[in-house]
């Protein structure tokens, strides 16, 4: 049996919804995870639904409201210099260059990598994703309870705040073990962090390790996951002062 | 499916499937520039142009790319290269090239966007095509000048920076803070001259490599751009268990499948038994694997092969063979596999020549001179400590891959990218019962191997399956594959004991070894020796003993690895000797000074190890260091890394930064060049009607420059330009035998087999030159500029000399053929620092510069030989600082991607620096000692001693990670 059964390219976002309506079919922005995870560790074939051609490439900037299309690459995301700095940063380090140029916003926040600091950034930034067929949701709501099948749309936050970020990791621009990005907007302050639950996780600014149950592997302990969300909390938190 | 698209400037409609990848349909459209290194898109070497953007083709589908633009590079290839191409052949920036084409497209991409990118800009780009052979400082120079080059600048010819040496050559300077260091690109190598090197016309100089041209066009190189009518895919089926016995297999269902061959396993497999290692005849025992066996031994095994019209076909076919396993316990750790009642790994019969089957012990090796026991008994102080070292891969970009097939004489042609094909030739032989006549091996270029293409590895399977199927077959092993099935270094535990008179003399030195070499022996005994060798080499002690035990267990099969066993012991030798003079209180370079090996120090422990040792009593006299550079090479290394900070307490502890402690280390380096009396090289050089020389070697060059290289040689003798040697390697049919690319050997030996043909094509030049000058010495003609002069200035070109020999008078062939064994292995030396930064809060180690300053005798070209160092030494580095092969309980490898399995992006490099410190080495060629390996094996040591320096923590277990930092820092 084949991988890859079969390939659609909706044209309009009811029809992507309609065909992702039906079983063993799997949304693709870039493709960088689901193409090779569909050819090598499928046992059975699925049926790939690509959105490239529902014109979700866009990015609007309302002062200080910016709403960014699904199928936005991250690549465009660093380039952008309307962008959070941070962010440009973040999708930055997300990916090397060839990887950034095909993955999209939406397909990470789809994917929900625990270990993902763009999608960490976004969740500091209080980001809502956007949907076809539902109303706009909360990231934060979104990750904790999955995306199911729906169409994303675009992601949109308030780029207002000071932000900065920490990280620790094997060398310089490895994926971090774990990472902090906090944000004071509005004299309030959000911490995400990554590497410590199995999405990106929003905690306590306060008390980063409470209800943390980081995940253990072999970059790093659950325990040493715990020492690093308290200290690059403490050490992002500084870096907004700075 | 029907997909659309502008392919490099022509619209095109192409038909493909669902499950397609833009790059297997790029192939099929003969866009071979465009290649294979994984699935993920982690190695982008399968990069394309996609609406101007560098992207994965692997990990893309086909059907996305329709109605898009793409461009590959052969868009750009004219007869003219791209400026871009010709600042990538011009600074040396490929060594395989393997990836070069991706590269090419990046570095368009970018300069499009912005002609004049920064450093930062070009390393980003960069970041997204991992490059494991040039530590990314000579592509970064070729964007550099590519980029001027377009903006319509001009740029100085590239080549190395000559500066002035700091010693005598023999003896230690102080370096004085002041003094300042040289300046150039990180690219350039520092070429410290020396005044015993006479000005040569070819040799010595950076010219371009001979197979450039292929290589940065992308053409037909490699393995997989060569395809036969008719090939079959084959697939491997793996063990999903560490250990097990295969109770039964049921491959009916595979058989029965549409499109399927051939499917292989210990059924229907002749039982025959050899040892995959690439070694010289005979190979060493035990020869303890089969092609297809009932018992399994490492998740990743091999279970059956299948070859079928495809690969979704072949893949179904895995699914369907139905496999009964009866799961026995496991054992992962060689220290737990040698204990009483540890699980077996060869209970069969037919293994013979295991040390010690019950514990597991494939070999036990033993080496002494003097009595080390009592050497303790009279020292003032004994030290002793124990190193743990890891599993880590090579990880060429190319995977393993072969195609064979029987060809219009039914004989067995196999090509592959193999850096042994005689040995391949040799061993291959037996398994599928064919005499060596009947076989041949093919290498094209490789797209780097570093020692995991040192073995026979697949090619066993693609023969086995050509025979049964009578169609090309063809093997090319995903990453996930070459992580589980591949080769890798040898986790060891090594412990040093030292006893140390009162002034720091050595007196006795020991170092017990346990070696785990997996399940299967393969390169376990002879890597396991050179550990010995280069553990006990390196300073002089009047006593000395290696004691080793190799243990069988059920990781992933260690093999050779560039390095072969140095690189581990070295670590724990300069830790060993660093902690000596810490405990002693003695400055440790000058600690190490004392006791390292000088010109005229006895080699005393080789002739004691290896199959071919010697008793102590038979040694009439040992081998000698005949050149030593070291003085300069730490002279130049002191002043590079500023060594004079090491006493600074505001640079070691910055007030402006109290989570960071900074740190310098120093390793002293030495290796081998060439296994004496074993590599052995051959060389025929004819002469062309044009006075030019085509040279056929069996030496394989890896994208090392090898053929450069040793055209460079042949060159120099006969006076004429590189471009005049037209070098082919490596065909069992046609060119001459040679070990392959093993130990550091290929310029010392092959280049001395170069050397020795040449000189015999030019006496015989000389004789015929001297007769059509009416001269009655031909020794005293010379050759230079593509002619012979006469001592009296009139001259003839090797043009007419060679229309005469072939057309007009005394007809003859001009040519040539030798080959060389060395009966010495005259060390090179090297200087390796490091300047680290440890986050003490988080156990996090930066590692900002590494310098390191070589004597390989005479570079033959200073670029290549620098690239060679360049890349060693960042392998090194992941080796010290992330790589690591991550199991979980069941022995399942749980990162066997690249990403997880952390290798260096260009954008997260330190600096480097190197520094080639001449000395003329009188065995080698125009004075050349090895250079390929040393780089391996002073980074992991000199960073260890940095992070001594910076906390004072002594980390005895590699490598140094966040967490393992972090806990020594807290205990």
């Amino acid at each position: 049996m084949p991988s890859v059964l079969a390939y659609y390219r909706p044209r309009t976002l009811d029809e992507a919804s309609a065909l992702l309506a039906e079983p063993n079919r799997r949304a693709i922005g870039g493709g960088t995870i689901v193409v090779p995870d569909s050819r090598v560790h499928r046992e059975h074939g699925v049926e790939l639904v690509d959105l490239q051609g529902l014109g979700l490439d866009t990015v609007a900037i309302d002062g200080s409201d910016v709403r960014v299309g699904a199928m936005v690459r991250l690549s465009d995301i660093a380039d952008d210099e309307r962008m959070p700095a941070v962010l440009r940063e973040l999708a930055q380090r997300e990916l090397p260059s060839a990887l950034r140029n095909q993955a999209t916003v939406g397909g990470t926040v789809a994917l929900a990598d625990p270990e993902s600091v763009f999608l960490a950034g976004l969740l500091a930034y209080g980001a809502t994703v956007h949907m076809h067929h539902d109303d706009p949701t909360a990231l934060k709501q979104l990750l904790g309870e999955g995306l199911g099948q729906q169409v994303i749309t675009a992601v949109s936050f308030d780029s207002r705040g000071d932000p900065a970020w920490a990280a620790t990791g094997r060398t310089p621009k490895d994926t971090p073990i774990v990472a902090a990005i906090a944000l004071r907007r509005d004299g309030a302050q959000t911490v995400a962090l990554t590497g410590v639950a199995t999405t990106p996780v929003l905690v306590d600014p306060d008390d980063p390790t409470a209800d943390l149950d980081p995940p253990s592997d072999f970059r790093g302990s659950g325990e040493y996951r715990r020492h690093l969300a308290a200290l690059l909390t403490q050490r992002a938190l500084e870096g907004i002062n700075q | 499916m029907n997909i659309s698209l502008t392919l490099n400037g022509t619209e095109v409609s192409l038909e493909c499937q669902p499950f397609d990848t833009l790059l297997a349909v790029l192939r099929r459209q003969e866009l071979i520039s465009v290649r294979y290194g994984s699935d993920t898109g982690e190695t982008g070497a399968s990069a394309v142009l996609v609406d101007g953007r560098l992207v994965n083709s692997d990990c893309m589908l086909a059907a996305q790319a329709d109605g898009h633009e793409i461009i590959t590079v052969e868009w750009f290839n004219k007869a003219e290269m791209h400026p871009i191409q010709a600042a990538f052949v011009a600074t040396g920036a490929m060594q395989s090239g393997y990836s070069t084409p991706a590269t090419i497209l990046g570095t368009w991409a970018l300069l499009q966007q912005n002609p004049n990118p920064s450093e930062e800009a070009i390393r980003d780009m960069l970041s997204g095509i991992l490059d494991r052979e040039t530590a990314y400082t000579k592509p970064v120079e070729a964007i550099q000048r590519a980029a001027a080059v377009m903006r319509g600048e001009t740029t100085e010819p590239f080549g190395p920076l000559v500066i002035p040496t700091m010693t005598d050559g023999r003896n230690a300077v102080v370096v004085d803070p002041s003094d300042p260091r040289p300046i150039a690109s990180a690219a350039v190598p520092r070429l410290v001259p020396s005044k015993d090197v006479p000005e040569m016309a070819v040799v010595g100089k950076p010219e371009i490599k001979v197979d450039a041209i292929r290589l940065v066009k992308g053409n037909q190189a490699f393995t997989d751009d060569f395809e036969e009518r008719g090939q079959l895919v084959a697939k491997v089926m793996r063990s999903p268990h560490a250990h097990a016995n295969i109770v039964d297999i049921d491959d009916s269902a595979a058989v029965a499948l549409p499109g399927v061959h051939a499917v292989l396993h210990y059924k229907n497999t002749p039982r025959i038994k050899y040892a995959s290692g690439g070694q010289s005849w005979p190979n060493p025992h035990p020869h303890d694997q089969v092609s297809f066996d009932n018992k399994v031994r490492h998740v990743g095994d091999r279970v059956a092969a299948v070859a079928a019209e495809s690969l979704e076909i072949a893949n179904e076919a895995l699914r369907l063979i139905d496999v009964t396993y009866e799961v026995l316990p496991a054992i992962f750790d060689e220290l737990e596999a040698m204990a009483d009642g540890a699980p077996v790994l060869h209970d069969e019969e037919d293994t013979l020549e295991i040390h010690d089957r019950e514990h597991n012990i494939v070999h036990h090796i033993e080496a002494q001179r003097g009595d080390v026991e009592a050497g303790f008994a009279q020292s003032d102080h004994v030290f002793e400590h124990t190193f743990r070292v890891h599993q880590v891969q090579p990880v060429p970009i190319e995977n393993h891959i072969s195609v064979a097939w029987l060809d219009s004489d039914e004989r067995m042609v196999v090509r592959t990218a193999t850096q042994v094909p005689f040995h391949t030739r040799r061993m291959l032989a037996p398994l599928i019962g064919m005499e060596i006549k009947d076989i041949r091996v093919i290498k094209p270029r490789i797209g780097g191997g570093f020692g995991a293409k040192q073995e026979m590895l697949i090619e066993d399977i693609v023969a086995h399956l050509a025979l049964e199927t009578r169609r090309p077959v063809k093997l090319e092993l995903t990453r996930e594959e070459e992580f589980m099935s591949s080769r890798t270094r040898h986790p060891q535990t090594l412990t040093f004991k030292t006893g140390v008179d009162k002034d720091g003399t050595l007196v006795s030195q020991q170092l017990r070894l346990i070696g785990n070499t997996g399940p299967y022996g393969t390169h376990a005994y002879t890597v396991q020796t050179v550990s010995g060798l280069r553990g006990l080499t390196s300073y002089n002690c009047p006593n000395k003993k290696f004691d080793c035990d190799v243990v069988y267990t059920n990781i992933p099969v260690p093999g050779a690895y560039r390095g072969y066993g140095a690189p581990q012991a070295e670590f724990a030798l300069e830790a060993h000797m660093e902690d000596i003079a810490h405990e002693l209180g003695m400055d440790p370079i000058e600690f190490k000074r004392k006791n390292w090996v000088v010109v005229g120090s006895e080699l005393d422990i080789a002739p004691h190890l290896g199959e071919r040792s010697v008793e102590e009593g038979e040694m009439d006299e040992y081998p000698k260091v005949m050149s030593s550079g070291i003085e300069e090479c730490v002279a130049q290394g002191k002043r590079a890394i500023e060594w004079h900070r090491t006493t600074d307490p505001a640079w070691v502890s910055p007030p402006d930064r109290p989570h960071i402690r900074r740190g310098l280390g120093f390793a002293f380096c030495m290796h081998g060049t060439a296994i004496p009396y074993l590599d052995m090289g051959g060389c025929s050089i004819k002469i062309n009607d044009d006075g030019s020389f085509n040279m056929l070697i069996g030496a394989t060059d890896l994208g090392t420059g090898a053929d450069t290289v040793i055209g460079q040689i042949a060159a120099e003798v006969l006076g004429v330009a590189l471009d005049d040697i037209k070098v082919y390697s490596s065909d069992t049919d046609v060119t001459p035998f040679d070990t392959g690319a093993y130990a550091s050997s290929t310029t010392y030996i092959s280049g001395t087999a170069a050397m020795l043909a040449a000189k015999k094509v030019r006496e015989r030049i000389k004789e015929r030159a001297a007769k059509m000058l009416g001269v009655e010495i031909p020794c005293t003609i010379e050759l230079r500029d593509k002619r012979a002069w006469a001592p009296d200035g009139s001259s003839v070109s090797l043009e007419e000399l060679a229309l005469e020999a072939f057309h007009l008078e005394d007809h003859e062939q001009i040519m040539g053929t030798a080959s060389y064994v060395s009966p010495e292995c005259p060390p090179p030396f090297a200087a390796q620092f490091a300047e680290i930064e440890v986050d003490i809060e988080t156990g996090q180690i930066t590692v900002t510069k590494l310098v390191m300053a070589v004597d390989c005798g005479v570079a033959i070209n200073p670029v290549t030989a620098s690239g060679q160092v360049e890349g060693g030494m960042i392998q090194a580095l992941g080796y010290a600082h992330c790589e690591e092969y991550a199991f979980d309980d069941d022995g399942r490898m749980v990162n066997a991607q690249l990403g997880p399995y952390k290798i260096y992006r260009a954008d997260e490099m330190p600096e480097t620096e190197v520094y080639l410190v001449q000395t003329m080495e009188d065995s080698g060629p125009f004075g050349a000692k090895a250079v390929a390996e040393i780089p391996k094996d002073g980074v992991a040591p000199a960073i260890r001693n940095a992070i001594l320096h910076a906390t004072g923590m002594r980390m005895n277990n590699l490598p140094f990670t966040p967490e393992r930092v972090f806990d020594a820092l807290n205990q």
